[in-house]
């Protein structure tokens, strides 16, 4: 699997990350890399928790990591969350949905990734 | 930040601080010639760190300092570590990183590397801190005056923009990042701010002396102007001096232009900068004695608008009225009322009243001068040629102007010239700035060079000694704070050779010969002794001056001052002086002894031989009587007795010294008739009596008319005579005659104990 199939399989641009950082070995690197950043766990321990501040920012990290990073579909959820999270907000209808979209997105991600990985040391 | 370092370092470093901003000038040159957009900055342009780093105090700093001349620090402020090592590898090797995973962490990092720091990547969702409360306490601190801060994020909100510009950001990149955007952002922020440190120094050095207008900094830069342009230094302050006067006589006409007091001294402090945009212009066409080609012309009009974009690009300070009058005068101080001059045919009042009232400074001022392609007009020329209209077209109210004021004017220029003499100074740096332009001391350099300065004076307070250091450039002289107690003199002073103090202390003839020595020393052996008379508190005492000379590394070695000590030989030198007295003089008479008068009297037939010399010597007759009758210590009596009636009986300019026992000499220089000279001598001598004891003398004269110019021939031939008094009878004196001794019978009447014995033994 190439990098280039991996963005395929979760859904991102390829393209559009190459245009911006110009080194297929760096978004290489970044990508590996997302896996183990601890901003969704974050996530998900602050929303069990109750800590809407804390969420927001990880989310909000979440967010700018994938921006860069090009992660399109995990972008747009994670953005919708951020924005819903955002002032330490209320709960709103479909935030359920919305969390449930952004771990199904991040678990694409992590499974692309996997991927990706197990093809490059294969 | 600039009045510290030159408060710190004194005068020398003032002058490495204009050459930085005389460097900024050259570098911005080059970069508007090439423009700037020519890829990664080159290492060397952006080197220069803050100016406020240059003077921290320890080792760890030094480090800091050395590494950062290598590269520039980034403060990366992000929670996410991917984010922050994103940008991290964007900006590469070129700069030194440093992280932090929140907002409290930054602002510490900002208290540690303060000024280190070139520029700071800040995120605003942060936790613990976010980037608006890093932004509040940069501001708090005012670190952000300082130190750039490009904000990064996905906020796209267009309120969080704005209020992060508010806060002092530079610039804003949002997320995703490009990575050529942000190293180009990165790049470009770190030379904007170096380039503004430099200039804000520049300009805020001007602003702080607000009260001092013509400031220092002004007159460098325009007198560098006109060295480069061969000009006589003179020529700014007549600008100046004129187009005070003018404006002055302006708005006792008129209220047209609306001109407070402090208009008229802005307008006329901006003056100085009004060709200021001939650094730019090369020196080859500056200084071309014959006409200008078409094109070099050209050249030549540009640097009225050169000059007012220098003016423009200054980023702080747009609007100060100073700023703004120099821009004016800048662009604008050739154009003409009939819209015939450059460079943008402005039109009668569409020319600011300060660049017309410039103009005309400058046009009298160049008539009036010498230039390499035109003698000097006299003041009455020069005011009928701009009057006629051969300078091209002038507003009618300015040229009534230059009418009433025309009486005034030589009269108010000549005070310039009597103030040439305290220019000297700034004359000598900016000279010297432009000889070696090249001249860049990193910061490190200053702190090293601090660093030593701070060695030295610790020493030099420890010891009770004048310790000096004279720099050629700017001519002043640093004294030990020991010394200038002593001395009272102020520890630093200007310009010592023009100083009334120092003249006081030392005198021209000692300067100039200790100058002179430290000249002549080689850098191989530059070590100087030099011993004379300082005046100390009213007092000359005897000094030892101990100077090394410094020369500078370059080919051929350049004399660049000196340091060193002088120590009070006082005690000593006095002491020698009674040592050497005592080897001359005879200790029981006071006289001069033998030996040295011998000496004195060969230096004086050698110096004049075409005078007239007589030798006598005389001899106390009977004297071993007075010895033996009243013994030794009376006999010494009529010695001193006996000397000091020679001392009065010979004439000023004669030497008179105990040759031995009781045995005297007299030489004598002497015009005409020798025979009365000596009978007026022995008249005083002789006769009467030391208490019960006769003074009786018998002498022998020899003239060296008769036994020639030689000391040998002139003491031999008086004792000969004197042998023939002792002989006839004594209590005479009597002449060297050639046919009064044969020649076959030499013989003396000195014996070595007294005069008695030679001739009593004869007897």
């Amino acid at each position: 699997m190439t990098l280039k199939e991996c963005y395929a399989a979760m859904g991102g641009d390829y393209d559009e990350v190459m245009g911006r950082l110009r080194s297929e070995r760096l978004v290489q690197k970044f990508v590996l890399k997302f896996p183990g950043d601890g901003s969704f766990d974050l996530l998900r321990r602050s929303l069990e928790s109750g800590d809407r501040g804390e969420a927001f920012r990880a989310a909000h990290t979440i967010k700018g990591v994938c921006a860069n990073l090009a992660f399109g579909p995990l972008l747009a959820s994670s953005e919708r969350l951020t924005e819903a999270l955002r002032d330490g907000a209320p709960p709103q209808p479909g935030e359920e949905e919305l969390i449930g979209q952004v771990e199904e997105d991040y678990r694409r991600v992590i499974q692309a990734i996997q991927a990706f990985q197990e093809g490059a040391a294969g | 930040m600039i009045r510290n370092l030159r408060k710190r370092a004194g005068s020398w470093n003032s002058c490495l601080f204009f050459s930085r901003c005389l460097w900024y000038t050259r570098k911005r040159m080059d970069i508007e010639a090439y423009g700037p957009s020519r890829g990664p900055a080159p290492s060397g342009i952006g080197i220069d760190p803050a100016l406020g780093a240059a003077f921290k105090k320890n080792e760890k700093e030094m480090d800091a300092l050395e590494r950062i001349a290598d590269k520039q620090r980034v403060l990366i402020v992000d929670d996410s570590e991917m984010n922050r090592a994103i940008l991290a590898d964007m900006l590469g090797n070129e700069y030194d990183i440093l992280e932090a995973e929140n907002g409290n962490e930054a602002v510490s990092m900002l208290q540690k590397h303060s000024t280190d720091i070139s520029l700071v990547l800040l995120d605003i969702v942060m936790p613990e801190m976010d980037g608006f409360g890093v932004l509040t306490m940069m501001n708090r601190y005012h670190w952000i005056d300082d130190i750039p801060v490009i904000m990064i994020s996905a906020e796209r909100g267009s309120t969080h923009i704005e209020r992060a510009f508010e806060m002092g950001i530079t610039d804003f990149i949002s997320r995703p990042f490009d990575a050529l955007i942000v190293h180009r952002r990165v790049v470009n922020t770190i030379l904007l701010y170096a380039k503004q440190k430099k200039l804000t120094a520049l300009v805020a050095e001007q602003i702080y002396e607000k009260e001092r207008r013509s400031s220092l900094m002004i007159d460098i830069l325009s007198h560098i102007v006109e060295f480069r342009n061969g000009e006589s230094g003179l020529h700014v302050r007549h600008v100046h001096t004129l187009t005070e006067l003018l404006l002055k006589t302006l708005v006792q006409k008129t209220d047209r232009y609306h001109l407070s007091q402090t208009d008229i001294s802005v307008i006329s402090t901006a003056s100085a900068l009004h060709d200021v945009g001939k650094i730019a212009i090369p020196e080859e066409i500056l200084n071309k004695p014959g006409r200008f080609t078409e094109e070099e012309f050209a050249i030549m009009k540009d640097h009225s608008k050169i000059g007012a974009e220098m003016l423009k690009d200054l980023p702080a300070y747009q609007d100060e009225p100073l700023m703004k009058a120099a821009y004016e005068i800048c662009r604008w101080h050739h154009e003409r009322w009939d819209g015939r001059g450059y460079p943008d045919g402005l039109k009668g009042d569409e020319i600011p009243i300060s660049a017309q009232m410039v103009a005309l400074a400058d046009v009298y001022d160049a008539l009036t001068s010498e230039r390499v392609y035109k003698p000097a007009f006299t003041h009455e020329q020069a005011v009928d040629m701009i009057l006629r209209g051969e300078c091209g077209e002038f507003n009618p109210l300015v040229l009534e102007c230059l009418r009433d004021s025309a009486p005034a004017i030589p009269e108010e220029l000549s005070h310039d010239d009597g103030l040439r003499q305290s220019h000297r100074e700034m004359q000598n740096i900016a000279r010297e700035l432009h000889k070696h332009e090249e001249l860049t001391a990193s910061e490190r350099t200053l702190e090293l060079l601090e660093h030593e300065r701070m060695k030295y004076s610790f020493f030099a307070s420890l010891t009770e000694e004048i310790q000096f250091e004279y720099t050629v450039t700017p001519p002043s002289l640093v004294l030990s704070t020991w010394g200038s107690e002593k001395l009272g003199l102020p520890e630093t002073l200007m310009d010592p050779y023009q100083d009334v103090q120092a003249q006081a202390i030392i005198g021209a003839t000692e300067q100039a010969e200790l100058a002179d020595a430290l000249h002549s020393t080689t850098p191989g052996n530059p070590v100087v002794q030099y011993e004379c008379k300082l005046r100390v508190n009213g007092e000359e005492r005897w000094h030892q001056i101990i100077a090394r000379a410094s020369w500078s590394s370059e080919e051929p070695p350049r004399y660049t001052g000196c340091i060193g000590k002088a120590l009070d030989i006082h005690c000593s030198r006095l002491q020698l002086e009674n040592l050497e007295r005592q080897a001359s003089h005879d200790a029981l008479t006071g006289l001069l002894n033998h030996a040295y008068a011998k000496k004195r009297i060969i230096e004086r037939l050698e110096d004049r031989p075409e005078s007239d010399y007589a030798l006598a010597i005389l001899d106390l007759d009977y004297f071993k009587s007075a010895n033996d009758t009243y013994g030794h210590m009376f006999g010494d009596q009529v010695l001193k007795f006996i000397a000091e009636r020679m001392r009065r009986s010979i004439r000023g300019g004669d030497i008179a010294a105990r040759v031995g026992g009781d045995e005297f000499l007299i030489f004598l220089e002497y015009k005409g008739d020798l025979e009365p000279i000596i009978d007026g001598i022995y008249g005083r001598l002789a006769g009467g009596s030391y208490e019960e004891f006769a003074i009786s003398v018998s002498m022998g004269v020899a003239a060296a008319a008769s036994v020639g110019l030689d000391y040998d021939a002139l003491f031999r031939c008086a004792d000969q005579a004197l042998y023939v008094v002792k002989n006839n009878g004594k209590g005479h004196y009597s002449y060297y005659r050639k046919e009064a001794v044969p020649m076959d019978e030499v013989i003396s009447a000195v014996s070595p104990i007294d005069g008695e014995s030679a001739a009593s033994q004869t007897r």
